[in-house]
């Protein structure tokens, strides 16, 4: 059944109205529709399926109590990005570093004979070199580029000023660039 | 030729330029080969990215939704029961003072019964049961009974002071 996307906000409105006063199925739907994206948020922070799928359920679950006081000024997703990024930033202080730069795959550098595994390996060298980025930069880049939230959104869920996203994000863009220069430069 | 517009080139990456600065940045591009060149690289950058998997192995949809929901509730609940039962344990001192406040009450109004009776008053009740008693001895009794109540709603008081203050070291030292 498609609706259009009105509709479909009119509905996430009222299912937050609801959850707001304490309507734990109302909840449930939501859950539903934002597991996908808070769980790669979290995924895409720690690098952990299990941890990304524990971490978001802890992020759904703040959200709950937090509910009462949503305003639905900002979109309902990025008030749920910016638990879940939290909550990821919390697991990754607690878990310190789990990435070791210096363990980063060699794979990417020698030429494989398929071209399929090739990518695989490039795409598994590109997820780890995400992962060997400070937190702090990580959380940018994360919610930029795979979020595609503006630098005002990601200001507003990090609470930090707009000017400290786009210099995180510069220091972010710059570490990638040059530990994927063979694979990017033209 | 104008400046490189460095400094810009992500904002335009990121969709973030409007107005004159979109068009100076767009004009430059247009012309020079090295910001081009640049802008690629982000692009490229942005292309690899998209290229990194999403979490492979993830547990079903209703899964997920049914473990959140079975850790909402108790969640919930505990910190409801922990503040009632907060809200009840502060409210004890107040019952104990309320508790107190009456009972000095009570016996002001005993008291003023017995004064009444010992000027007079008891004459017009000579038939009543009262009659009987010692007068001297009902007024010792009940000024007994009140230094009495009071030291065990004192002790109550005390006793209460002490738990709640073991229970805030408990705290300070979990924190
Ligand atoms: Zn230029």
């Amino acid at each position: 059944m498609l609706s259009p996307t009105a509709t479909i906000e009119e509905t996430e409105l009222d299912l937050i109205t609801q959850a707001q006063q304490g309507d734990r199925q109302a909840f449930g739907e939501l859950v539903r529709h934002h597991r996908e994206g808070v769980v790669t948020v979290v995924y895409r922070l720690c690098g952990d399926a299990n941890m990304a799928e524990d971490a978001a359920q802890e992020a759904f679950i703040r959200a709950w109590q937090h509910l009462p006081g949503y305003q639905p000024r900002s979109p309902f997703r990025n008030w749920l990005y910016r638990i879940a990024t939290n909550v990821a930033l919390d697991v990754l202080r607690g878990e310190k570093q789990t990435v070791d730069v210096d363990a980063l795959p060699l794979a990417a550098s020698g030429p494989s004979p398929e071209a399929a595994v090739e990518n695989m390996e490039r795409a598994e060298y590109v997820r780890q070199t995400v992962l060997a980025l400070p937190p702090a930069s990580r959380a940018v880049l994360v919610l930029r580029e795979y979020e595609e939230l503006s630098y005002q959104e990601i200001a507003d869920t990090l609470d930090i000023p707009i000017g400290t996203v786009m210099s995180r994000l510069s220091y972010a863009r710059k570490l990638m660039l040059e530990a994927l220069a063979s694979h990017v430069e033209v | 030729m104008d400046e490189h517009v460095h400094a810009w080139l992500e904002a335009y990456h990121d969709g973030e330029l409007h107005g004159r600065r979109l068009q100076q940045v767009e004009s430059h591009l247009a012309s020079c080969k090295e910001c081009r060149s640049e802008l690629e690289a982000l692009q490229n950058l942005s292309a690899l990215l998209q290229e990194s998997p999403s979490p492979a192995h993830l547990m079903p949809p209703d899964r997920f939704v049914a473990q959140v929901g079975l850790r909402l509730p108790r969640r919930q609940e505990e910190a409801n029961r922990r503040g009632s039962l907060n809200i009840s344990w502060r409210a004890i001192p107040f019952g104990l003072f309320g508790m107190w406040a009456f009972i000095q009450a009570l016996f002001i109004v005993i008291d003023l019964i017995l004064l009444g009776l010992t000027f007079g008053l008891g004459d017009l009740l000579s038939q009543g049961a009262l009659i009987s008693l010692n007068r001297n001895e009902l007024l010792l009794w009940s000024i007994g009974l009140n230094i009495g109540l009071s030291m065990v709603i004192g002790l109550l008081y005390l006793s209460w002071l002490v738990s709640w203050w073991v229970g805030r070291q408990h705290t300070q030292n979990e924190t």
